[in-house]
């Protein structure tokens, strides 16, 4: 009796083993048994696949930066501006941008000539502007510096509106602007422009369009 | 302000450095017999280098409808989207260089325009999230300047493109509501610096071409008011938007 389970144990374990042993061809098996006589069998690989992930491509088509210059508030002189500038480009031709700036104008000639009169309070002198442009790019090119460095660079024009608070009222203002761009290297740049500000006012008497011109120095970079 | 500005140039700052750490990039196999590399990302920059078939590129970042990618030599050019559509990856397969999205079923807008708002000039801007292909959520924040008072408009709504596969204009209708703040006001203003609104619109909307888009849409609103008599205030506007 006990030599008989023992060999049913062996035979089991035997079996068992060549199973195992035979894992790979069993497939295989399978496979000539349900073929056509003649055919040579196919051999299916055991390999996992491997995941392979493909980085993603980067878009730098948004650039920010900020800009400082002059800007000529009508009527109030010429005074230092300064802003913060995000610009989506939207294709090589066409960009969307914003401008946040502030300035704080100076007196007029009437203020100047007789001090005791004041056209606008102290707080009312600051010059607060946003702006939502559509820009297009007129003329892209290169620009060279020497004999060696040559440098991409776009000049633009800009149109849109905005908002101008200025005399402690906000004025829905109209924006016209020329700019180029300079590329330093291919995601910093510097910016020259100048750009109009237009409102509707009455603060010196009569009611009438001001050109408020500003122009600026700025850096920004794609991201 | 100064802080703002502060803050815009410490991002600059800290974004040069970013770009210098190493990152993983795509690597792409020329198929077409070359590849143009030109030295800005515009059609009218000359071309400075050319990869021949079965050459790798490494692709560095896109900008707007160029790529900026390095040949196996180290020298860098940007080459145009389509161009580089066809080359294919070390599996053979296509190189997965997204085309534009499509317009019909795009999720996302972003966009501002001009408008007319009681009378007032209007400057609007909005974002708009498309929950189906007819059916969006839009936020819209809003400056309207008039002679007599300046006001702030916010509002949220829902808005049903009625044909949105008519590429070119398609109807929109909507409903929502809105929060108005008057603010400078002189005598003949309303009574209440600010008050809830609700309303409908009336719209449409096309493609333009890419990514950008164009709407327009005339509201009507009625305003909650606490001054015991009805009152309503009519708006339209138009503007343009990119899609994404």
């Amino acid at each position: 009796m006990e030599i008989r389970l023992g060999s049913i144990l062996l035979a089991a374990a035997l079996l068992s083993g060549c199973g195992w042993f035979h894992r790979g061809e069993q497939p295989q098996n399978q496979v000539v048994a349900e073929e056509p006589p003649g055919e040579p069998s196919v051999i299916e690989p055991q390999v996992n696949r491997r995941e392979v992930k493909t980085p993603k491509v980067k878009a730098k088509d948004l650039e920010i930066g900020a800009y400082f210059g002059a800007l000529s508030i009508q009527d109030f002189g010429v005074n230092p501006v300064y802003g913060a500038r995000l610009a989506y480009h939207v294709s090589e031709d066409i960009f969307l941008e914003g401008f946040l700036g502030t300035s704080k104008a100076g007196t007029t000639s009437l203020e100047d000539v007789f001090p005791d009169i004041t056209v606008v309070s102290n707080a009312g002198r600051q010059f607060t502007y946003y702006d939502l442009d559509l820009g297009y790019n007129v003329l892209p090119g290169e620009v060279f510096l020497g004999r060696g460095r040559a440098f991409n660079s776009q000049l633009y024009v800009t149109v849109g509106m905005g908002d101008v608070k200025f005399a402690e009222k906000d004025q829905f203002a109209l924006n016209f602007g020329v700019g180029e761009r300079l590329l330093i290297t291919d995601w910093l740049a510097l910016h020259m422009d100048v750009r109009d500000h237009v409102f509707e006012t009455s603060l010196t008497g009569r009611t009438k369009n001001v050109d408020n011109i500003e122009a600026t120095l700025g850096l920004t970079t794609f991201f | 302000m100064r802080r703002l500005l502060a803050s815009v140039l410490l991002l600059q700052a800290l974004y040069a450095n970013l770009s210098i750490a190493a990152e993983h990039l795509m690597s792409l196999v020329v198929t077409q017999p070359y590849l143009e590399l030109h030295s800005g990302p515009g059609r009218g920059y000359p071309v400075v280098y050319v990869v021949g078939r079965d050459e790798w590129v490494t692709v560095l970042y896109s900008r707007t409808d160029w790529y900026k990618v390095r040949a196996p030599n180290g020298q860098e050019g940007w080459a145009r989207r389509d161009e580089l559509a066809s080359t294919v990856l070390a599996s053979g397969e296509p190189a997965p260089i997204p085309p534009y999205p499509d317009f019909v079923s795009h999720t996302w807008e972003l966009g501002a325009g001009y408008g007319v708002y009681n009378r007032e000039n209007l400057v609007t801007a909005y974002a708009d999230y498309g929950i189906t292909e007819s059916i969006d959520a839009e936020a819209v924040l809003q400056q309207a300047f008039g002679t007599i008072d300046n006001r702030v408009i916010a509002s949220i709504g829902l808005r049903h493109t009625f044909l949105p596969e008519w590429k070119w204009f398609s109807p929109t209708a909507g409903i929502g509501t809105a929060y108005q703040h008057i603010a400078d006001k002189a005598p003949p203003a309303p009574l209440e610096s600010s008050n809830q609104m609700a309303y409908v619109s009336l719209g449409a909307r096309g493609f333009i071409t890419r990514r950008f888009m164009w709407r327009a849409d005339w509201r009507h609103y009625v305003v909650f008011n606490n001054l015991n008599r009805y009152e309503d205030l009519e708006e339209w506007k138009f503007g343009l938007a990119v899609f994404f």
